[in-house]
């Protein structure tokens, strides 16, 4: 083998090692969207000058929606140790299956995000509304 | 002549460093690393030293040009490695700062803000499409005043392992006298910072006074706000390749789509600038924070509660 593919693969080979050592010693944190508080924190930092009017809160704290007030949308969830979220355009839509809220934003690499909260209908209904899509 | 790459030596040091600070984060602050942001930092550092070794040689071919239209031949004394490295530093502000200021450049510069983690494996990652842009561009000053290519890209490389130490949150301020001339920790985390504050600051290598003397200098601030690290719109993506190619991808998505006369902006204007105005530039959002903090002294915006009701009729009025 050349030695710059020995090179290469012995590189790969550590990395692959140090992100098993990041694992192995539990570094890390999983940040919650709980409460009303971490919602609007976040929301703020994922747009500047983003005030949520309303908040929609996973019951898990696993996502949030929340809704300034112009009426634009936000989908909130964690990434990493961190949060990130997305205004909705008129990519994204919504789907409601029992208590459970699907948003897909519309952008395939963030990939959709799920919330279980009580009354998601309305949520839901402004999110298609932004595509024009009626689901009534 | 000096024929080695000081980085090549260099890369043991790194890693020894990395695990140190891991272990820092261990007992200190265990979200200072992160399993997947850390395994995508580590690939960026691996696929840009393949990009390197790929596209390299066209960098060694356009110097090795230049130099023969050199004005001047300033040889291998001794003091011209320090002038050449101070020179060399000052370039290395200017790229910098076009790599926040131009797209084109941000498409390719944009892979090292990517994480929204700021720790030693961040530094890693470099980008894989340098090549691709003009960076190459701002050297030839050095090369055309008579400063050999190799010496340059030594110069070069010591540059970019002093970078390395900066990427820490384990440091917070360095002596008085070495945080006025030296780049530091606290000065690097004000530029990887995504606050309104510090947006397009502290572009320098190794000297901060480059900032100073151009006016992009901005002092941290930990007790007044906590900083966020990333880009203004954060991936929300362990992918790679979407975070090695995502700022290309929407850029050439921004030049398909646009109107003929506005198609050059979007290859040379400053990120977050569209002909529409449904995205906003660095400067934009700074302007909104200078006048939304002198805004919040005067009315008191109340923040959403769970209990509060989701007003259909509104939301429905507010498109």
């Amino acid at each position: 083998m050349p030695p710059i593919l020995i090179q290469f693969f012995g590189s790969l080979a550590a990395i692959l090692f140090i992100a098993w050592l990041v694992l192995r010693m539990g570094l890390g944190n999983t940040p919650s969207l709980g409460s009303a508080q971490a919602v609007n924190t976040a929301a703020g930092e994922v747009e500047y000058g983003f005030t949520p009017a309303a908040i929609a809160v996973d019951r898990r704290g696993q996502a949030a929606l929340a809704r300034d007030g112009h009426g634009r949308i936000m989908v909130l969830r964690p990434h990493g140790g961190h949060i990130a979220g997305r205004v909705l355009t008129a990519g994204a839509c919504a789907d409601i299956s029992g208590d459970r809220l699907t948003i897909d934003c519309g952008e395939r690499r963030f990939g959709s995000v799920s919330l279980e909260f009580d009354g998601s209908r309305p949520w839901a209904d402004a999110i298609n509304r932004l595509s024009g899509i009626d689901r009534a | 002549m000096p024929d080695f790459s000081p980085t090549d030596y260099a890369v043991p040091g790194f890693v020894a460093l990395v695990l140190i600070e891991m272990i820092w984060a261990r007992f200190r602050r265990p979200e200072a690393y992160e399993p997947k942001d850390t395994l995508v930092s580590l690939g960026f550092g691996l696929g840009s030293t393949v990009a390197g070794v790929l596209f390299g040689g066209a960098a060694i071919a356009v110097f090795a040009g230049a130099y023969e239209f050199r004005l001047l031949t300033v040889g291998w004394e001794w003091w011209a490695w320090p002038l050449c490295f101070i020179l060399d530093d000052l370039k290395y502000y200017w790229v910098h700062r076009a790599g926040h200021r131009v797209r084109w450049m941000w498409a390719s510069h944009v892979n090292h803000h990517s994480s929204q983690h700021y720790n030693l494996s961040t530094a890693l990652r470099q980008s894989w499409t340098g090549a691709f842009t003009f960076g190459l561009l701002f050297a030839l000053p050095l090369v055309l005043l008579g400063f050999h290519p190799v010496m340059i890209a030594v110069c070069g490389g010591f540059n970019l392992i002093y970078q390395f130490w900066i990427h820490t949150e384990a440091i917070e301020r360095m002596p008085r006298w070495f945080e006025a001339v030296m780049n530091t920790p606290s000065h690097h985390r004000v530029h990887h910072a995504t606050n309104p504050r510090y947006l397009d600051r502290n572009y320098a290598g190794v000297f901060i006074v480059w900032d100073k003397m151009f006016g992009t200098f901005e002092e941290e601030t930990q007790e007044e706000e906590r900083i966020r690290y990333g880009i203004v719109k954060q991936l929300g993506s362990f992918n790679l390749l979407w975070a090695v190619f995502h700022e290309w991808i929407s850029m050439a998505q921004d030049i398909w789509h646009s109107p003929w006369r506005h198609k050059l902006s979007y290859l040379l204007r400053p990120p977050g600038w569209t002909h529409d105005g449904s995205r906003e530039t660095s400067d934009q959002i700074r302007a909104q924070w200078i006048e939304r903090t002198g805004q919040t002294k005067r009315h008191n915006t109340a923040p959403a509660s769970t209990s509060d009701q989701f007003p259909i009729e509104e939301q429905a009025s507010a498109h």
